[in-house]
């Protein structure tokens, strides 16, 4: 009997997963609902795992800043773009572990316009050192504690404060879209 | 001044301020997905009550496991009306709850009271 078509391309894709080290993956539309229940099976693996509590605390946080950072600014969503709450945009998170080590990816499309601003606040961070970059951490606390910004720029300290590497990304041009790029963000925890 | 009770939700702390008591809490984990929507009306109660005070004592417990780059900003906000409150003549004590493990949470403390310097701020590791 020969397998199936579809079974094939699930074990190949299962085989990738597993060759990565893949323990969690989402693709697909995040609200706030979804966040708090994966970030719930996050926290519970984690847990089961038996991983230290700084280093869950550190892995749980940039999940959920690159998770929310998706409901807020990915360029796929199905909710109108003027509306503030209860937002649903598209994105992929996915963690992985080798040793002891993980790493958190997450991608979604973005506005070129967005583009050129993240680039410029990221390649800045990637230029600081840690003194630098808690530094630069209390002073956005201070300056963004007023503003009615829903907070990308400390939600990229926060991720740099607790990566052990400095953040990793990139932008691929979209062909179908010229008005949208495709955002990859990487922490290493 | 009715007190303010909102029960805690997978992404939102439990904020319970017992105004009758003087005496504050905030515990749980805090992300939701619009901060300063979920604060704006809490610190406005805390505000508006602490206004009505004079040479009261009032406590705060903030027990919070974790909170999110929005939260943290709404925090500086509370922090800042009860510092204002210290400075027109009531006497405040916060009572700063962290895992004894985790370090981010102390400094986080710390910045605090670094800058609001007029309230007795007390750190507990548990």
């Amino acid at each position: 009997m020969t397998t199936p078509l579809f079974v094939n391309d699930q074990l190949a894709f299962c085989e990738i997963a597993r060759k990565h080290h893949v323990i969690f993956y989402y693709v697909g539309y995040f609200s706030q609902n979804i966040v708090a229940a994966m970030a719930d099976a996050v926290k519970l693996k984690l847990e089961v795992s038996g991983v230290n509590g700084p280093t869950r605390r550190k892995l749980f946080s940039s999940f959920v800043e690159m998770a929310q950072n998706i409901i807020h600014y990915s360029a796929d969503a199905l909710t109108p773009a003027e509306q503030v709450n209860h937002e649903i945009r598209h994105g992929s998170v996915c963690i992985s572990e080798n040793a002891g080590q993980y790493n958190l990816l997450c991608a979604n499309p973005i506005s070129t316009d967005v583009a050129e601003d993240l680039r410029q606040r990221l390649e800045a961070l990637r230029g600081m050192t840690m003194d630098e970059i808690k530094q630069a951490y209390k002073e956005s606390l201070r300056a963004e504690a007023h503003e009615g910004s829903k907070g990308a720029g400390l939600g990229f300290l926060t991720m740099a404060r607790d990566s052990r590497e400095p953040l990793e990304f990139e932008f691929w041009p979209m062909e179908q879209r010229p008005d949208v790029a495709m955002f990859y963000l990487k922490a290493s925890i | 001044m009715e007190n303010l009770y909102i029960a805690a939700t997978p992404s939102s702390p439990e904020v319970n301020f017992d105004f009758a008591q003087h005496h504050l809490s905030v515990r749980g984990e805090s992300y939701p997905e619009n901060a300063a929507a979920f604060y704006g009306d809490i610190i406005k109660s805390l505000r508006d009550y602490l206004a009505l005070c004079t040479d009261t004592s009032i406590s705060m417990d903030i027990a919070l496991a974790y909170f999110n780059s929005s939260s943290t900003k709404m925090l500086f906000n509370i922090f800042e009306a009860l510092n204002d409150a210290q400075r027109a003549g009531n006497k405040i004590t916060v009572n700063w709850y962290h895992d004894e493990e985790d370090d981010t949470m102390l400094e986080f403390g710390q910045e605090l009271s670094d800058d609001f310097t007029d309230i007795t701020f007390i750190n507990h590791a548990v």
